[in-house]
């Protein structure tokens, strides 16, 4: 390569950087910050109808927060869900804030339906009809009796069989209580008003949601203030305080590698100049990498971003080593260091980029997003380096010599030594130790693990869960169908079927429109049965004349009930008078497929339900454990994918170096990757397919260690150094991923933190022994 | 999530500070205060489009903190328990508020008082008789009833309930007892309503 035009290069680099600069300009005055966790995570690989569903289902679950507020009265609950509701309208923040439920809109549904009283029957009386009409008599006289029917039987005159109220009974199997038009529920010590909103739409924004977090922590004081209790919940609050966790792990591994560097730095060279390189390198490199990312993806996520700030610490890398290289000859000057350096680098780079593009390789558009970013970010500081070095570098040449440099070199001439010395034994040792983890290691690849709210916000909505009966769990039915009488049928077997299960106590709800909504076969049936049982069998006019309705009572109903018997009611007209949580069942037809979610709620059995997906045109969707599960096919996926690269790496190496050297070289990442699997499952640290993704980050990491130390030859003092620095900066950018909350970013810190200290123990080893065979012959 | 909407076609009621007029402040102190009544009822509904009146009787039984027994034993036998937050009838749970709990514990249980934030009263009480009109507040629950009248001496007696629509409920009270304890019959009953 020709890097005998310092300037030009310099010019070219520049001209780069203003083109990246200008672009950027643009790409971030958008929106460009995602802080969705679900955008992370691959579709599942079902058919599009269910990752369809689920996309719906999972729009519809990101705007919605429900409040209560909880009061030894439910006037004072009241009271405080008033005030409550106040300071959520000042917030500005909701599209909708329902406490009370309009009575009017509830009234007009009323009259809307009741036309179609004779069409629209629920199971139940159904059920009844088709068995044992007399026993509708006896269930309808215990309402008349009974000190409580004004309601049922307010429409008596035009309703004597109480049909209606039957039905509209049914659309509502969860009893909830009502006062004043709001839901007020109860435990054992306090009464709770529910308060529903909606937020805006785009409310993913960043300021957004830390207003919402904000605001739920004062309205928290507040109602606490006056001796009351709030609990909120709802999928924004999670990804709020998803958020604002990954921002502090943002800056914690920002500062702190920062930190690290400049300390390590000023300790080194004694001087700003390579510090304030360094700093350019890796700004150039992570603005690049932003700026191309957001280009490229439309909008990066929060989380890249924590992996993002991970990579200061590798991209100091290459500086660290063109610095330490002055410390390696008397007469040293940037173009001849890098020229001396530019391999090792260059092979570094190389399997840095190949570890990225493993992970692009990877279905999740997370770890694409890392990758992409990682590896523009890599490339840029590494062109800033080779590019604009050599000529920043001009008259560079640290006059002391540091006391770390004899330090590492003392360690990477002593260390070795040991190690050889003590081969036998600590091979044995090694041996146990990696396969003792080894053995222990257990998978687990649960998506939730993606996720670690704070234990308050998961306590909230438990208790949520267990006080508003009508709380939905994450699972749901798909019906569909080929046409609405084909899905029709489909829908029914299945809520026929978990009618029998909620018996056994396997779910406590389920919804599906078809219980509610008829198609018109089965309308005009349920007519033609209301026909048969009682308007022509005799069993009305006895019913009415018992109860003591007049001759004229029973011929206008007679009447009535014949002039109806060519009504129907189609779906769009039934969705228009349903409320809102019955019309997001229903997800419409497209070229004549139907389909349909039932929701389930309170599942206790969830193999059970498991079990009717035999049915015609039914899947069960469960998000959740479809994550888990694809995670499971990519972990072990993914350990085939490693286990390539380092054979691909393996085989470059040793085409390039020799099968011999190839080998010595590989050994680092690889002893680096097994202790980090090992010390995994020794400390029973979580194990799934984020750690593989690690262990391709060790091998980069790794060759490059080991590369370095390998072409060294008479300059390994200099080098040790080199290594150990980088090292030392890798390990706090990547370590200080451990402290993260998320587990799963954790296991990855810790993965990497092991792996690189392991790879900086082995790398001195490599070409050890002709290093001593040179200066013995010296 | 408007799932409750239902329940909303129900009552609407609300009660609790009591703000009652003297007459009732009075009236309140004539009744008999126990943790537990029970007697024998008659209920009669006179529906206007029934050309007689739907007669039933039974037993009731008021317990101060567990809630009502409500047992008809003619013409049709059944059973409706009820308290403050539930309301259970042979039909399974009902969808009625525990505000409709409230009314009937507060009448069977003579604490009229609570009553005074969902209703306008207006009472009259004479040396050995009383009689207190009940208006509901509520826009939605004045559709459906006109005014509950209650009457009484040192017990309730009797209970009008006027609807809107014309129809009329009369329910008389006899035997009223105040048992220092609960049968064990009555016992087993109240175990239904607790969660």
């Amino acid at each position: 390569m020709n890097i005998y035009h310092p300037k030009a290069s310099a010019w070219l680099w520049l001209f780069g950087m203003m083109v990246i600069s200008i672009l950027g300009s643009q790409a971030l005055t958008k929106d460009w910050l995602e802080t969705s966790f679900l955008s992370l995570l691959p579709a599942t690989e079902q058919n599009p109808e269910i990752a369809k569903a689920i996309k719906q289902h999972n729009e519809m679950m990101a705007r919605k927060v429900i409040w209560l507020t909880g009061a030894a009265t439910s006037q004072a609950a009241l009271a405080q869900a008033q005030q409550l509701r106040m300071q959520l309208q000042q917030s500005g923040l909701f599209d909708r804030i329902v406490l009370e439920f309009s009575a009017q809109n509830y009234l007009e549904s009323y009259q809307q339906l009741f036309s179609f009283r004779y069409q629209l029957l629920d199971p139940n009386t159904k059920q009844t009809l088709t068995q044992n009409p007399k026993s509708l008599i006896a269930q309808n006289l215990e309402i008349l009796y009974s000190p409580i029917g004004q309601i049922q039987s307010s429409d008596l005159e035009r309703d004597p069989l109480l049909l209606f109220s039957r039905y509209f009974n049914s659309l509502n199997p969860v009893k909830l209580n009502v006062e004043q038009g709001v839901v007020i529920l109860h435990d054992e010590q306090k009464y709770w008003v529910v308060l529903l909103t909606d937020l805006q739409e785009n409310s993913s924004k960043l300021e957004k949601l830390e207003a919402l977090l904000e605001l739920a922590g004062n309205a928290r004081i507040q109602v606490e203030a006056s001796g009351g209790d709030l609990l909120v919940s709802g999928v924004p609050l999670f990804t709020a305080a998803g958020s604002q966790s990954a921002n502090q792990e943002i800056s914690i591994v920002g500062i702190g590698s920062s930190a690290g560097i400049v300390l390590l730095m000023l300790l080194t060279f004694r001087s700003p100049r390579p510090l304030l390189l360094s700093f350019l390198a890796i700004g150039c490199g992570m603005f690049s990498a932003l700026v191309l990312s957001v280009l490229f993806f439309g909008k990066i996520n929060i989380i890249t971003l924590v992996f993002g700030a991970s990579l200061i610490g590798v991209a100091d890398d290459y500086a660290v080593h063109f610095f330490c290289d002055s410390f390696g000859s008397e007469d040293w000057n940037p173009r001849r260091g890098l020229r001396y350096i530019l391999p090792g680098l260059f092979i570094g780079l190389l399997t840095h980029l190949f570890s990225y593009a493993g992970l692009g390789f990877s279905p999740f558009p997370g770890l694409q997003e890392m990758a992409f970013f990682s590896a523009i970010g890599l490339l840029v500081a590494w062109l800033t380096v080779v590019m604009l070095f050599p000529v920043l570098l001009t008259g560079f040449k640290p006059e002391h010599e540091p006391k770390i440099l004899k330090l590492t070199d003392y360690w990477q001439q002593r260390w070795p030594s040991w190690l050889l010395k003590n081969r036998r034994w600590l091979s044995v040792v090694m041996a146990v130790f990696i396969i003792g983890g080894i053995w222990q290691l257990t998978p687990r690849d649960d998506v939730r693990l993606l996720q670690s709210p704070p234990p308050e916000l998961l306590n909230m909505a438990d208790k949520i869960k267990k006080l508003f009966p009508l709380s939905q769990d994450n699972q749901f039915f798909l019906v569909s169908g080929n046409g609405q009488s084909d899905w029709y049928h489909n829908e029914q077997q299945l809520l026929r079927r978990l009618e029998v299960l909620k018996h056994q106590h396997a779910l406590k709800y389920y919804q599906g429109i078809s219980n509610y909504w008829p198609i018109e076969a089965s309308q005009r049936e349920n007519y033609q049965l209301l026909k048969k049982s009682f308007y022509e069998s005799g069993l009305l006019k006895q019913y009415m004349t018992d109860l003591g309705f007049g001759d004229a009572a029973f011929n206008a109903e007679l009447k009535r009930f014949l002039a109806s018997e060519n009504e129907s009611i189609d779906l769009p007209e039934w969705l228009k008078e349903a409320d809102e949580s019955r019309r997001q069942l229903w997800l419409g037809c497209d070229s004549g497929h139907c389909l349909s979610i039932v929701s389930l709620t309170g599942i206790s059995d969830l193999s059970a339900l498991a079990g009717l997906q035999n049915l015609q045109g039914v899947s069960l969707v469960d998000p959740a454990s479809d994550l888990s599960a694809l995670f499971k096919r990519y972990r072990i996926r993914a350990s085939w994918l490693l286990a390539g690269a380092y054979s691909l790496v393996f085989i470059g190496l040793g085409l390039k170096f020799g099968w011999r050297n190839g080998l010595a070289i590989i050994s680092a990442p690889v002893i680096a990757a097994l202790v980090s699997l090992a010390m995994t499952g020794w400390f029973d640290q979580l194990f799934s397919l984020f750690n593989l993704f690690a262990l391709l980050l060790v091998l980069g990491i790794g060759i490059d260690d080991a590369v370095f130390f390998f072409m060294a030859k008479d300059k390994r003092a200099s080098t040790s150094l080199a290594v150990t620095l980088s090292a030392i900066t890798t390990l706090l950018a990547f370590g200080l991923l451990a402290i993260s909350s998320t587990e799963i970013v954790h296991a990855f810190g810790f993965t990497i933190a092991v792996g690189i200290l392991t790879a900086l123990m082995c790398a001195p080893l490599i070409g050890f022994r002709d290093y001593k065979v040179r200066n013995v012959k010296l | 999530m408007t799932d409750f909407l239902k329940a909303l076609f129900l009552f609407l009621l609300s009660f609790n500070q009591s703000y009652a007029a003297d007459v009732i402040t009075q009236i309140t102190a004539h009744l008999a205060k126990t943790e537990i009544t029970q007697g024998d009822f008659q209920q009669e509904k006179r529906l206007k489009i029934l050309r007689k009146p739907l007669i039933s009787t039974g037993k009731f039984t008021y317990h101060q903190t567990k809630g009502v027994i409500w047992k008809t034993l003619t013409p049709v036998a059944s059973l409706l328990l009820v308290n403050d937050t539930r309301l259970l009838t042979t039909q399974g749970e009902q969808a009625v508020p525990s505000a409709f709990g409230k009314v009937f514990n507060a009448m069977l249980g003579g604490d009229l008082d609570q009553l005074s934030d969902g209703f306008s009263m207006s009472g009259s009480d004479q040396e050995t008789s009383w009689k207190i009109e009940l208006k509901p507040k509520d826009e939605l629950l004045k559709k459906i009833i006109n005014s509950i009248v209650l009457s009484g001496d040192n017990e309730l007696r009797l209970l009008e309930i006027h609807e809107a629509g014309g129809n009329i409920t009369l329910i008389n009270f006899a035997k009223i007892t105040h048992p220092g304890q609960l049968t064990p019959e009555q016992e087993a009953e109240f175990e239904h309503l607790s969660p």
